[in-house]
């Protein structure tokens, strides 16, 4: 009887789709991938249990250190316009070497009458530089004069305003940055946290559920 | 493969050297184990997460005290949010009345609270001292969401309040 020879296939695969494929993920990755720019100011925020996604776009963010030093930074698309009108409130000249630094500058930290000084300094030369912060307190409260530019350059189109407040931070400033919002008539604010989980058994975990369970009673009804 | 393959196995004749041929395939295996390991790293250490953020109302500054809002007595809770982490709170309007509870059990108070009080009346007033922290503020803001209560306010506490404060403080021996 002859016996059907079975043939041996080799045992190594061709890699080469294999490889192509994992460079091209690990391209796509590398891409898309964006990279968090270094803070210059260290903040832990608080948690809570919201679930919302802060906004990214039109912003205006007040940070709050943990040294109660207030610091303003801003969405680049509306730099431009915030720092025209800054100056038309304020008749204040900026150079276009001023501007151009502004653009570049990832926040403001020091009072207006040092804006200039500060633009020159670059982000090596700011780090381990204690700054002032903008004044907020009720007699001169630079950060109402910067919200109000912001909004004039928005002109009344929405403006999402964000607070990203250290732990550590004292309520006297939180309360005198929202000062500093009211007084431009501002009322909604988005307080930037990080997320946790609704505790069980509490009201809200018991209400999320009953929405849960009533959007997926609906279909089973019909 | 840098060296010369000087072996010759057969002579065809004199001067004719026979190359071998090497195989022109690689071993792409090594290369998939870095590509992959390269694109598990990097899913790793993206961060998917984003910051969320919780909305925060103020009402308007009002300057005619009656377009201010009215708390019935009976149905207000005011917690006052003093120096390390510790809550005063009194039912009403009689800060005599005052007790002392923390972060972890102050769910507990506003619970009672909102049980024994019928929904329209209850009314929480939040009054952050001057040594309250911002983490303070938020996780009370965030207890009223957890608890589900849709009337509060902040404001600042009366210098009676806060003197007030300051004494259990001083006698408890608070820093």
């Amino acid at each position: 009887m002859a016996r059907a020879k079975i043939k041996r296939g080799s045992t190594s695969v061709d890699m080469t789709p294999m490889c192509d494929v994992a460079f091209l993920l690990l391209t796509f990755f590398i891409l898309a991938a964006q990279f968090k720019p270094s803070e210059a100011i260290t903040v832990t925020t608080p948690s809570s249990v919201s679930n919302k996604v802060a906004p990214q776009k039109d912003y205006l963010n007040v940070t709050i250190d943990k040294n109660n030093k207030v610091y303003l930074d801003m969405d680049n698309a509306i730099k431009s316009d915030v720092l025209d009108e800054l100056g038309k409130e304020r008749n204040m000249k900026f150079t276009p070497e001023d501007k151009a630094n502004f653009m570049k500058s990832a926040f403001v930290g020091v009072p207006l009458s040092q804006l200039s000084q500060f633009l020159k300094l670059t982000p090596e030369q700011l780090k381990g530089v204690a700054l002032p912060g903008i004044p907020v307190d009720s007699a001169n409260n630079e950060l109402a004069a910067w919200v109000s530019a912001a909004l004039s350059a928005r002109l009344g189109e929405q403006l999402n305003l964000l607070i990203k407040g250290d732990d550590a931070a004292k309520y006297p400033t939180f309360k005198k940055v929202i000062d500093a919002f009211t007084a431009n008539d501002q009322y909604k604010y988005n307080l930037v946290t990080n997320s946790r989980d609704v505790p069980e058994g509490s009201e809200l975990y018991k209400k999320n559920l009953r929405e849960h369970e009533a959007n997926a009673g609906k279909p089973q009804q019909k | 493969m840098a060296e010369m393959e000087v072996k010759e196995s057969k002579k065809k004749g004199p001067g004719v050297k026979k190359h071998k041929r090497h195989s022109t395939r690689v071993d792409l295996t090594p290369m998939v184990d870095l590509g992959f390991l390269l694109i598990t790293f990097f899913i790793f250490t993206t961060t998917v997460q984003q910051p969320t953020s919780m909305n925060l109302n103020m009402p308007k500054d009002t300057k005619n005290p009656d377009d201010n809002t009215k708390v019935k007595e009976s149905g207000s809770l005011t917690l006052m949010l003093g120096k390390g982490n510790v809550i005063y709170y009194y039912f009403g309007n009689d800060p005599a009345t005052m007790q002392t509870t923390g972060y972890k059990d102050v769910r507990k108070v506003i619970l009672d609270k909102k049980k024994s009080t019928p929904a329209e009346d209850l009314f929480i007033i939040i009054k952050p001292d001057k040594d309250a922290t911002y983490k303070n503020a938020v996780d009370i803001l965030d207890e009223m969401d957890i608890n589900d209560i849709s009337r509060y306010a902040m404001v600042d506490p009366t210098p009676d309040e806060y003197s007030k404060i300051q004494q259990t403080e001083v006698a408890g021996g608070v820093k």
